[in-house]
Order: C-alpha cells, then sequence, then structure tokens
C-alpha cells in the first residue's frame, strides 16, 4: 500500500509546479547548481507513479544535502562577506513538492513573501515544518557554496535584512497587538464578481496575509488537534484567545482565503453562492432561510446546532434539496436550486425574519404590500394567533386604516343586533395580531359579548383544525375559532366557532378584501396601495421603465426596492402557461437586488407567491414583458414598476 | 444515442423576421378573433364583452365587479369557452374560480359550465374541463347531456399545481398529477369505471408535463420549472380509435432546460426551447422551434431572444412579446376594410346602441 505524502499533489500538480519552477529560475537564477538527477532504473509508467519517484528522489537528495552540510559543518555562522544569498535550488524543489499549493502560490507572489511564508511555517519540505533553510551564496573565494540555516538564524540573518517591514509584521501579530491588527484589515465581504478578484489579489499580495493564515493554521491545528501532543494543551488554550480575537465571521473569512489562495473561483464561490449557507450555519444570517428546507431534510420541526449544520452541508452537496421545503409557510414551489437560491439570497436586502405564508394569502396586493411596509417599518412582529398569513393581512390592513382608507377594506363580520334592530358590522382579517381590534378572535369576543352577555375579559383562540380535539377539556369551555388551515386565507376563511362547547353559526361574513394596487381610475387614484406607499407614506416612488434606471437606482442605494404588477405568464413562464389571446394574470413582485455577470444583469425577485425566504433570479428581460404585458391590460394603461427609497 | 446526434444535427436555423398582429380593433381589447377576422370578441371595458362582426355589434356579457375575459377555442370550432374572472384588477388570488360559460362558434347564446380555472374544450367540443384549485378537483362536463364527472387530486399537490387535462374518449380522461416531493405522472382514468392507472411517471422531480392533441395523436412535453437543471422531452402517444395508451415513442429529447409551452398541429408541434443559459444569472435565451412530426427536425422559427409563451387561436399561431404579438402561422394583417357577409346560418345580430 503506498502513502500519499502531506499535500500530496492533485489535479493542478503539474501547473503549479511548472509556474513554481519558473518563478524559482527567476527569482534565483544565479542559484543554480546542477539539476537533480534521475536515476537510470527509474521507469515512468504513468504520471502518478513519475511523481510518487519525484518525492522519493527528493527525500533522498534531501537527507544526503542535509547529512553533508552538517557533517562538514556549513552551518552558515558568518554570512557577513558572502554574496549572491540565495535558497537552495533542491530545497526549494522539495518545498514545491511537499508544500499546500496555495502557500506555495502565496509564497511566489515575491521574496518577501516567501519568507513570510517559511516565518510563519507555512511551508513544508519532506521532513514537514520546516526547521532550518538550506541556502547557497558565493563565499569570499568567489566560489558557490552551501551552508544550512536554523530557521531563526535564517530570519534575522537574512529575512531581515532583505525584507525591512518583517520585524514590523511580527510585532503587529503578537497576541498583544492582535486587536489593532485585525481591526485595521478589511474582512468585508466582495459583491460582485469584479470586486471579489481585486480582494483575492489583494489578500495574494497582502505581506500581512502568511500572517494570518499562520492564525488560521493555528487555529484548525488546535481544533483538530494535529501537531505535537506534548503541548496540545498550550496551543489550544492560545488558540481560544485567537478565537476571541476573531469574531466567526473573520474567522471564516481567513478559512476561506487561507484555504483557497490558488483557488480564486472557490474564494469568490464562498462568497458569491453557497457562502450564505455557511453564513447561516455560523450565525451571522438568520436561521429561517433554511428551517422549511431543513425540517424536510432531517425530518424535525426545530433545529439545534448540530442539526443545522448538518443541514447545511447536506444542502451544499444535493442541489435539489432546497425544491421542495416543508412545513406550513408555502408557496410557489418549486423553489430555486440550492445554488440558485444561495445567489439570490447573498444579493437579496429585504427583510425576511418572519414567515408570511404566501399560499395561505387570497390576496396577493396584501403579501406585496406588507412586505413592503414591514422591509420599511423595521418593526417588529407582534404575537399573532391563527393562520400565518396574518401577519401581512393585520400589516395591510393597519396601513390602510392609519391613511385613513380602511372603508375600502370590506371584509366585514356582521350579526343582527336585536336591540337596535340592525345588522351590525365590524371590519375584520382573519386570525389574532397584537392588539389590533380588528383582529378576528376579538371581533368575534366582541360580538359575543353583545349577544350572549360574554364576559369582558373573554378571548377568542384561533385553533387550526388538525390542532383541534374535541375530547380535550380545554376546549369544552370559553371561545374557539377552529379554522382550516389550506383553506384560510385573507379574504376567506374555512372556520366554526365554539363558545362553550356550543356552535356559534349567526355571525355572517360579508364581501372580500379588494384593494386597488396600482390606481384603476382616476377618481379612486388616491386609493390604490402605491399612491398610499408613495404620498401618504411618503415613500420616494420612481418610476423603473428601463434597465439604465433600475441599474442607477440600485447603485445609488445597495438596500433600495422596486415593487409592481407584471403578468405571471411572462414573469415566470415555466409556472403559468399561457392558453388565450390577451391573458394576463396580475402578479405583484419586489425585487430587492441585481446579479450582473458579463454585461447581462439579473434582478433577484420575490413574487407575491414566492415564500419570503426563496427569492428567484429573473431577467430584466422577463420583468420587462411582464410589466409590458399588464400594461396591455391595465385599465388606465399604467406602466407599473417603481423604485421606492 | 445516434438518434439524438441525428435530432441535434437536424436542429436549424429557420427564423425569420415575423410580421406583427395587426386588426382594425385595438388588439388589447381582442379577447378572441377568427382566422378570417370575421368574428372578433372584443372586452368593450371591465366587466363588459362583446361580439364584433362585419354589420354588427352586441354586447352579451356584461356585470358590476369589473371582470375581465378570456377566451379558448379547440381545433374542433364548434364551440367557444369563456372564463369570466371577477375583480381582475383588485383581487390578485391565483387560487380564484372564474366563472365559465361556453357559446357556440361565433354566437352570443352563453351556457353556464362552471367556476374553476384552466377550462379546455374536448372531443368535437361537446366535452368541458375545468379545475377547482381549492378543492383540487378536475371537473369534466358534458355541455349537450350535462353529465359531469369529477376527478379529485392528491392531497399533498402544492397549492399552485394545475393539472392538464385531455379527453380520448367519452370515457378515457389523461390528467397530470404530482407528488409533494415534486415527482409528476400522467395517469388514465376511466370515468365509468373510475378505475385509473399510472401511463408515464417522471424519473426527476422539478419538472412539469404538458398534454396537446391533434389528429391522431396527443403528445406528452415533459419541462423544467424555471432554472431547474433537467432535461427536457417530447413523447408521442398514436391515437388509434382505442383507449389503449399504453405504448409512446420519444419524439423529441434535450439536456436543455426548454420552455415547453407546446402547441400541437397535425404534422408538427411548435414549443419554445432554450438556447443558451446563463445559470448564475438565469439569463436565456430562448425560441419558439417547430418539431416536424415526420422527419423528427426541429427548426427555429422566432429570432426574438426571449420568446416566453406561444397561444393558438382559430389556427392562428402568435408569439407574445413585450406588449405586441407576432404571427408564426395564418395572416397577420387583418386591417382591410372588406366588410364580410354573415355567414349561412349566423344569428342576427342586433345592433350595438
Amino acid at each position: 500500500m503506498k502513502t500519499s505524502p502531506p499535500f500530496w499533489p492533485n489535479q493542478y500538480y503539474k501547473k503549479l509546479g511548472t509556474a513554481l519552477t519558473g518563478l524559482c529560475l527567476s527569482f534565483y537564477v544565479n542559484a543554480q547548481t546542477t539539476p537533480l538527477p534521475t536515476p537510470a532504473s527509474v521507469e515512468y509508467p504513468g504520471i502518478i507513479e513519475s511523481l510518487e519517484k519525484l518525492i522519493q528522489i527528493d527525500n533522498t537528495k534531501f537527507a544526503k544535502k542535509n547529512d553533508l552540510l552538517i557533517k562538514s559543518g556549513k552551518l552558515g555562522n558568518d554570512l557577513t562577506s558572502v554574496t549572491a544569498l540565495d535558497i537552495d535550488p533542491d530545497y526549494l524543489n522539495s518545498i514545491i513538492l511537499h508544500s499546500d499549493p496555495g502557500y506555495v502560490k502565496l509564497a511566489s507572489s515575491n521574496k518577501c513573501q516567501f519568507y513570510s511564508s517559511i516565518i510563519n511555517d507555512l511551508l513544508r519540505n519532506s521532513e514537514g515544518k520546516l526547521k532550518n533553510v538550506f541556502v547557497t551564496f558565493v563565499n569570499k573565494n568567489k566560489e558557490r557554496d552551501s551552508a544550512i540555516l536554523l530557521k531563526k538564524d535564517f530570519i534575522n540573518k537574512v529575512a531581515s535584512l532583505e525584507c525591512p517591514e518583517t520585524a514590523k509584521l511580527i510585532d503587529q501579530f503578537q497576541v498583544k497587538n492582535l486587536d489593532t491588527t485585525i481591526s485595521s484589515a478589511n474582512f468585508d465581504a466582495p459583491t460582485g464578481k469584479d470586486q471579489c478578484h481585486n480582494t483575492y489579489l489583494e489578500w495574494l499580495n497582502n505581506s500581512k496575509t502568511p500572517y494570518f493564515c499562520k492564525l488560521h493554521e493555528f487555529m484548525k491545528e488546535a481544533q483538530t488537534k494535529a501537531g505535537d501532543p506534548k503541548d496540545l494543551v498550550q496551543r489550544q488554550a492560545i488558540s481560544a484567545i485567537l478565537q476571541k480575537k476573531l469574531n466567526a465571521n473573520q474567522r471564516d473569512y481567513l478559512e476561506n482565503i487561507c484555504e483557497n489562495l490558488d483557488h480564486e473561483e472557490l474564494f469568490c464561490e464562498e462568497f458569491l453562492n453557497v457562502s450564505f449557507w455557511s453564513k447561516v450555519a455560523n450565525g451571522t444570517q438568520n436561521k429561517i432561510y433554511i428551517e422549511d428546507i431543513c425540517e424536510k431534510v432531517l425530518n424535525t420541526k426545530s433545529l439545534n446546532d448540530l442539526q443545522l449544520k448538518q443541514c447545511v452541508s447536506k444542502i451544499r452537496k444535493e442541489n435539489d434539496l432546497c425544491l421542495y421545503p416543508g412545513g406550513r409557510n408555502q408557496g410557489l414551489v418549486p423553489a430555486p436550486q440550492c445554488d440558485t437560491l444561495a445567489t439570490a439570497l447573498n444579493f437579496s436586502s429585504l427583510r425576511a425574519d418572519y414567515k408570511d405564508c404566501p399560499a395561505s394569502n387570497d390576496q396577493q396586493a396584501v403579501t406585496n404590500v406588507s412586505r413592503l411596509l414591514l422591509n420599511i417599518s423595521k418593526e417588529k412582529i407582534a404575537p399573532m394567533n391563527g393562520p400565518c398569513s396574518v401577519i401581512s393581512s393585520a400589516v395591510a390592513f393597519e396601513f390602510n386604516k392609519r391613511f385613513d382608507n380602511d372603508e375600502n377594506w370590506k371584509l366585514e363580520a356582521c350579526f343582527d343586533d336585536a336591540l337596535a334592530d340592525k345588522e351590525v358590522c365590524y371590519k375584520t382579517f382573519f386570525g389574532g395580531y397584537g392588539n389590533i381590534e380588528e383582529s378576528y378572535n376579538v371581533v368575534v369576543a366582541n360580538i359575543l359579548r353583545k349577544t350572549r352577555g360574554a364576559d369582558e375579559s373573554l378571548k377568542c383562540e384561533m385553533i387550526d383544525s388538525e390542532d383541534y380535539n374535541s375530547l380535550l377539556l380545554q376546549y369544552k369551555s370559553g371561545c374557539f375559532i377552529i379554522y382550516e388551515r389550506n383553506r384560510c386565507f385573507t379574504s376567506e376563511c374555512k372556520h366554526r366557532i365554539l363558545y362553550n362547547d356550543r356552535v356559534i353559526d349567526f355571525i355572517k361574513l360579508k364581501n372580500r378584501v379588494l384593494l386597488d394596487y396600482f390606481a384603476t381610475n382616476i377618481i379612486d387614484e388616491k386609493f390604490s396601495q402605491h399612491y398610499l406607499l408613495t404620498h401618504d407614506y411618503r415613500q420616494n416612488g420612481r418610476i423603473m421603465s428601463n434597465m439604465g434606471a433600475i441599474n442607477a437606482f440600485f447603485k445609488k442605494n445597495k438596500a433600495a426596492i422596486v415593487h409592481g404588477v407584471g403578468c405571471a405568464e411572462d414573469l415566470l413562464p415555466s409556472f403559468f402557461k399561457t392558453r388565450a389571446f390577451n391573458q394576463c394574470t396580475p402578479m405583484p413582485f419586489i425585487i430587492d437586488g441585481l446579479i450582473r455577470e458579463n454585461d447581462k444583469t439579473s434582478f433577484v425577485t420575490r413574487s407575491a407567491v414566492d415564500t419570503l425566504q426563496a427569492p428567484r433570479i429573473i431577467s430584466w428581460s422577463l420583468i420587462y414583458s411582464a410589466v409590458k404585458s399588464y400594461q396591455r391590460s391595465h385599465p388606465l394603461r399604467l406602466w407599473t414598476l417603481y423604485g421606492l427609497d | 444515442m445516434v438518434w439524438i446526434s441525428l435530432l441535434l444535427l437536424s436542429f436549424n436555423l429557420l427564423a425569420k423576421e415575423l410580421p406583427k398582429f395587426l386588426t382594425k380593433h385595438s388588439t388589447e381589447s381582442i379577447r378572441f378573433i377568427t382566422l378570417d377576422g370575421r368574428y372578433a370578441y372584443v372586452q368593450k371595458r371591465q366587466g363588459v364583452l362583446g361580439l364584433v362582426s362585419s354589420f354588427r355589434s352586441v354586447d352579451f356579457i356584461s356585470d358590476h365587479s369589473q371582470s375581465d375575459f378570456i377566451i379558448k377555442d379547440s381545433r374542433f370550432k364548434q364551440r367557444l369557452a369563456i372564463e369570466i374572472i371577477p375583480n381582475e384588477q383588485k383581487e390578485f388570488n391565483l387560487l380564484k374560480n372564474h366563472k365559465i360559460v361556453v357559446v357556440d362558434w361565433g354566437k352570443t347564446q352563453t351556457r353556464e359550465v362552471g367556476m374553476g380555472r384552466v377550462s379546455k374544450l374536448h372531443l368535437e367540443d361537446e366535452w368541458i374541463s375545468f379545475y377547482n384549485p381549492l378543492e383540487k378537483v378536475i371537473s369534466l362536463k358534458n355541455i349537450l347531456t350535462q353529465r359531469q364527472y369529477q376527478i379529485k387530486l392528491s392531497s399533498k399537490t402544492s397549492p399552485y399545481f394545475f393539472p392538464e387535462v385531455e379527453m380520448i374518449s367519452a370515457d378515457t380522461v389523461v390528467y397530470t398529477d404530482t407528488n409533494e416531493k415534486g415527482y409528476i405522472a400522467l395517469i388514465q382514468y376511466n370515468l365509468v369505471t373510475q378505475k385509473s392507472n399510472v401511463l408515464y411517471k417522471s424519473s426527476q422531480n422539478g419538472t412539469r408535463l404538458e398534454l396537446c392533441q391533434d389528429k391522431g395523436y396527443m403528445a406528452i412535453g415533459e419541462f423544467p420549472f424555471d432554472d431547474i437543471a433537467r432535461s427536457s422531452k417530447i413523447l408521442q402517444i398514436k391515437l388509434t380509435g382505442t383507449t389503449n395508451l399504453a405504448g409512446y415513442s420519444t419524439i423529441y429529447s434535450s439536456t436543455d432546460s426548454d420552455l415547453g409551452n407546446m402547441i400541437c398541429l397535425e404534422n408538427s408541434i411548435y414549443f419554445i426551447k432554450t438556447l443558451v443559459h446563463l445559470k448564475k444569472i438565469n439569463s436565456k435565451q430562448t425560441e419558439a422551434v417547430k418539431l416536424d412530426l415526420k422527419t423528427t427536425l426541429v427548426s427555429t422559427v422566432t429570432d426574438l431572444g426571449t420568446v416566453t409563451q406561444l397561444v393558438a387561436m382559430d389556427g392562428r399561431i402568435l408569439v407574445p412579446f413585450r406588449g405586441d404579438y407576432h404571427v408564426l402561422e395564418g395572416a397577420a394583417n387583418l386591417t382591410d376594410d372588406k366588410l364580410k357577409s354573415p355567414l349561412p346560418g349566423d344569428e342576427e345580430l342586433p345592433l350595438d346602441l
């Protein structure tokens, strides 16, 4: 059984080896000695075999040279009178063969970066960590000679002299100075491909990178219990100190750059793609984004930290796990695949720390408007009772009420008032939300007080029919509204009312929630939701009629929000098929981010039937077509795409 | 494999600039117009649907709920199905049931059918199917006898799943259904015996099935949703007068995530193919293509960049694109001022006052 040496060359070996050999040649052209001889007896049946042989040859050569230099007493004690001092080429070969390709790439940036990589133990030779360094030089007799230096001596006698910044850098990374050093470093995640490319190059050429990677390697070794077991406890204690000085985000950032120094694509992918799931796993993003997915993946309703990490690990490997999330927060499925979803969420800015169950809402204008309002106001989600679409219903109702438009909220609960001899109606929405008196459970309790002499303290509770058990004693007294989750929406809700175990059937529901999203006639313009948002609520509404306008809008404000209404058949053509001439199903939607690739632009978009946690990436072409087609069917031929800021 | 290679080789580009659809009426108001332009069903304003012919115009549906209308025909040209969509501009609701009525071809006398969505005429337009998304029930109704059957879909289908339905005979229907994992299946159902069997079950989730029918065959298209990386294919079942639907052949297969939205004609099938897909930003170049049923050659017939839908209306094939309709088949210009006389037996339309 053959064993692979540390950092066994991967598929990039050939390319790296070639590049580094070239680089070494250019850096140390004066240091060339006799090339590594290939024994005549060696056969090369294939590339793997040849690499193994190369390593074997290197090991032999390195050991022989080490012995020779020690035995001959060439310890480099006096290098003051030498010239053309360089690293021994065989020593370099050994480093190339045994080191992590990423650190080899870092070391090859420039001479000082190479020295810093040695100082920080990032490079390896056939013996593992570098304990000493082989150098060649021209001695005072004008002959090329070699010597072996202890690493400490190499730092003092060579590195510090040739790279004056070394001492300062070492000082900056002393534990006592780490806070200042870390705070002055830039750990901002890049947001675009070009920016990420520049960030990657900056890290590669940053003189502090070898030192930061030392921190990463130190913590990694302590965590994996690698290295010498004798000082493990001590190293773990130092690692704990380092972990306190670096937050989770910074630690992840360092892991990403240090592990991907030779993989720019992977480095950027972490930021632009799958890294969103990492953010969820390390707590920098809300786990709400993954709860419904993990509920199905792990078949569990609550997630502990371990399960969360297991789920993230699965999601990264199986791209289809995000298509059909579980739970009650249902929307349009399939949702995007995990990689697409992660990309969309990385560029998304809309508030999504609550679940509004779009499939439980039969008025998508309410879903969309409430998403806009909660994003703008940042108000806390109030305690709720009943279908989870109640968040949207309540927020939209309160908004209309605040600006005297509750008149147009037509849904009412009515009863015949025998005393007044007339029908009495109350505005309402299904469910309970905070202290809003129009909550259906509050309205029902009020009606029971007026008609059945119920106590002032009576409260009605909305119960999912699947959770209701008529045999339980708790349901024998009090007021309960038993609703069918799959048939309880904003405008209608299949339910029955029990008051002290008796069915209440005299409360009649009237009308539906009908709202103009954009004005459909001139006279009622001021009642449209867009008008209320932009005039009464004083959001600045800017028309977005072309891609230039929308690009400029997002350039000005990355957290900008664009809302609109378009035909579902154009916006999501694989979900909604046109079956007739001029068919257009109006669909409100929100755009909250843009993604560029070369000269193409797409937008992070949530239609009102998509869950908040699963935005889609939709091209401008589809968005434009959707709005343009809706314009054809709109009574006032309005263009219905506006930026809000 | 050889077959697929041949198919790819045969893929060729015949796209040419397509004419825009022009009519005497504003195209925004038209809900249905015959191939020769003799009859046009026009939405006069919200809630009012009229029939306009060369000499006359009559408003025959009028309501107060600001309804919109969509009208569908079939290749049999016997009747039209009209869906009346209440409060189109005030109630944004994908699960809202529409009132469905039928009229005889070119006539105004309505017959109520029921409440639902995705209505479709079948079998010489004697049958109509529609779907109630709240109850998850497909209804099949004989327009002449009023006989009605219902098929309940799996309760675990997603709320926004709308099944495809084709009737093969008066007692045999095929429809699509899906499970909670997103695997879709094609089911054959006998209305009399109420027995069903699965004709086809997808091996991949995240796809949808489309059905369409023309003389002698039924096509089954399997296409992925949105940007999901899946293959696409079109199967064909030859209809030979029996209800044996067991055998099908693959007439198109591609590793591309095509959009589909098929339209079946006697000798060809139009659908939308994805030519380029930039997955990172989910940007697609999609064009309408024509699949020749005899040669299985696929040819591109549009050059618009982002074709998303195809519409068939009395034999005319249209491509909606950024607010206009382009014509793939049938006359594009219906703006001539020649008045066409009513066909023999046409009802006398009262003057529109």
